[in-house]
């Protein structure tokens, strides 16, 4: 059998730093609230260190011998997570974060095992299609359907369990989009004809483009929802780009996005005040009103000088609903510079081993798998921090595993899980 | 002697900072030497190659010798490891893989099918040094290092 456990001493190294990090975290955090430093605040540290522990040594468990490193920095940054919603929400929330913490790590687990064969979603793409589209208008139902903040992207049963499907809809959209240039690249990356100085490419192969812009334009529509619209948009131009080396593709596609966005923003008012909002936020009528989140964050930034105010010494509760679209602006109040450039710096590690894995994979399928979920990691992250300080209108997507938020947990856990297992295939072909 | 608690304080929150810090260090160095041993992987000699016998106008040149790896895609689509771009080539044509301990030749359900010393296989074969390999009009000897 093949089952020899195998030692992991790079991740087991990492983790270590992980629990100092989460530790130190929480005790800054509980500190600067009851003003003493005891080890009672060490009980959620602790909890959270077993779940990443036993993740640690399923791993050892099954003799994977796959990439060391993603999976510490996806607990460093879920710790960070739990640090800031014990800092920022209401302390229900902290239970639930650490249940999906849980649940996260379970569908980490199931995902290493199911299925056996990655290379075997590639048969079924479009069942992923339909499965994803689905999802995606399922929020739209009666009874399960929610409407939570002006937006219609959540199911649930009852008060709790509520499950934005928008999440999920990313992997089923990455497996889909993989499977389905993989067969048609060369197709697609044919020289396009040219009409005078113009490279135009052949009308059929514009056919997905088009279908693919006309999905994001309902979405945007019918959910209210600009963020998953942006990140669906782009993990579609940049996976079209990665399979056919043509720049004329995502180039067209921004064209098509930036004329569709500003048609919807004459048409439709809530896009149309998120521009405003964007464009004036400290204007008379609007800063106390609708631009009032993004001028408490803006002034959050503004504070935070080289080292912050450090942990718990800020004043980011006056964002609202900061711990779920601002934990951005918050982490960089309380540790400052130092803290936000050590943290885009993970981000960065994450998102550039995540190319590495996809860059060494043995197939087609499976590199523009992992570059399609290392892409989805990177795009969410710049949307967020780049909404966050005011530098694109903001839209409402998680900061991957440090907002506050279940569906998101879970589906990062799942994309880590699934580049885990390329760099596990890619190790068994090429060796190492 | 007491330490005030607001210095205690601000130890802890420079702690966590420094603590960030040293942990992305060490993800640095861990990325580094990934990618390192990766690089290695990739310079080292092929452990076995076709060296091509009859080809077409385009195609690769006879007497090139083409590295194999552990496990080697060939057909005429760009992302294989050893590219045959003729039309008679399927996209996925055939797979070489080295496992237990020898060497084999797999037909990946192409059209015109893959040759071994003159004979369509059907399945997975057993290559031998010296062995022919026809994929479309390209034929390959088979050449194993050592």
């Amino acid at each position: 059998m093949r089952l020899r456990p195998a030692f992991r001493g790079t991740e087991l190294g990492l983790l270590v730093w992980v629990a100092l990090l989460v530790a130190l975290g929480f005790a800054a955090v509980v500190g600067a609230e009851t003003e003493k430093l005891d080890a009672a605040s060490l009980a959620v540290p602790l909890a959270y260190l077993s779940v990443a522990l036993a993740l640690h040594l399923f791993l050892v468990a099954r003799g994977f011998r796959g990439d060391q490193l993603l999976l510490p920095l996806a607990l460093g940054l879920t710790g960070v997570g739990l640090v800031l919603v014990e800092r920022l929400a209401p302390a229900a929330l902290l239970v639930q974060q650490l249940t999906w913490t849980i649940v996260g790590a379970g569908a980490f687990a199931a995902a290493m095992l199911i299925p056996r064969d990655l290379t075997a979603f590639a048969r079924y793409k479009y069942t992923w299609a339909i499965a994803g589209i689905v999802l995606l208008l399922s929020p739209l139902l009666p009874v399960i359907g929610r409407e939570i903040n002006g937006a219609r992207i959540w199911i649930g049963l009852g008060d709790i369990l509520n499950f934005q499907p928008a999440e999920g809809v990313k992997i089923l959209l990455v497996i889909f989009f993989a499977s389905y240039l993989e067969e048609n690249r060369e197709l697609l990356a044919r020289p396009p004809q040219r009409l005078g100085p113009f490279a135009i490419p052949p009308l059929v192969y514009l056919v997905p483009i088009v279908l693919m812009w006309a999905l994001a334009m309902g979405v945007m529509v019918l959910q209210k929802d600009l963020g998953a619209t942006l990140i669906f948009f782009g993990i579609f131009l940049a996976m079209l780009y990665l399979a056919t080396g043509r720049a004329t593709y995502p180039a067209l596609g921004l064209v098509f996005f930036l004329a569709g966005a500003f048609v919807m923003a004459r048409l439709f008012a809530h896009v149309e005040a998120r521009v405003d909002i964007w464009l004036h936020p400290f204007a008379e009528e609007l800063r106390f009103g609708p631009a009032y989140q993004i001028v408490q964050a803006l002034f959050a930034l503004g504070n935070a000088g080289l080292l912050g105010a450090g942990l718990g010494g800020g004043m980011p509760e006056r964002i609202p609903i900061v711990w779920s679209d601002f934990v951005f602006a918050a982490f960089t109040e309380e540790t400052g510079f130092a803290g936000a450039l050590a943290l885009l710096a993970l981000y960065l590690v994450l998102v550039f081993r995540g190319m590495s894995i996809a860059l060494r994979a043995p197939t087609p399928f499976l590199q523009l798998l992992a570059a399609g979920l290392s892409f989805t990691l990177a795009f969410q992250t710049l949307v967020i921090v780049a909404g966050n300080a005011r530098l694109i209108p903001l839209t409402g997507v998680t900061l991957p595993f440090l907002s506050y938020g279940g569906s998101s947990l879970v589906t990062n856990f799942v994309i880590v899980a699934l580049l885990l297992r390329v760099s596990d295939i890619t190790r068994r072909v090429r060796g190492g | 002697m007491e330490i005030p608690f607001q210095i205690a304080l601000w130890g802890v929150r420079l702690a966590f900072l420094l603590v960030l810090y040293l942990f992305l260090i060490r993800a640095f160095g861990a990325l580094w030497r990934a990618l390192r041993a990766e690089g290695e992987l990739a310079a080292r000699p092929a452990a076995a190659y076709l060296v091509v016998q009859t080809s077409y106008p385009q195609g690769p040149r006879v007497s090139e010798r083409l590295p194999l790896r552990v496990v080697s895609a060939i057909g005429r689509d760009a992302g294989n490891d050893v590219v045959i771009n003729d039309e008679a080539a399927s996209a996925r044509h055939a797979l070489i893989e080295h496992s237990d301990g020898a060497w084999w030749v797999a037909d990946q359900g192409s059209t015109n099918g893959t040759l071994l010393n003159g004979a369509r296989i059907a399945r997975r074969e057993r290559l031998r040094d010296g062995d022919l390999v026809e994929i479309g009009r390209v034929g390959m000897r088979f050449e194993a290092a050592r």
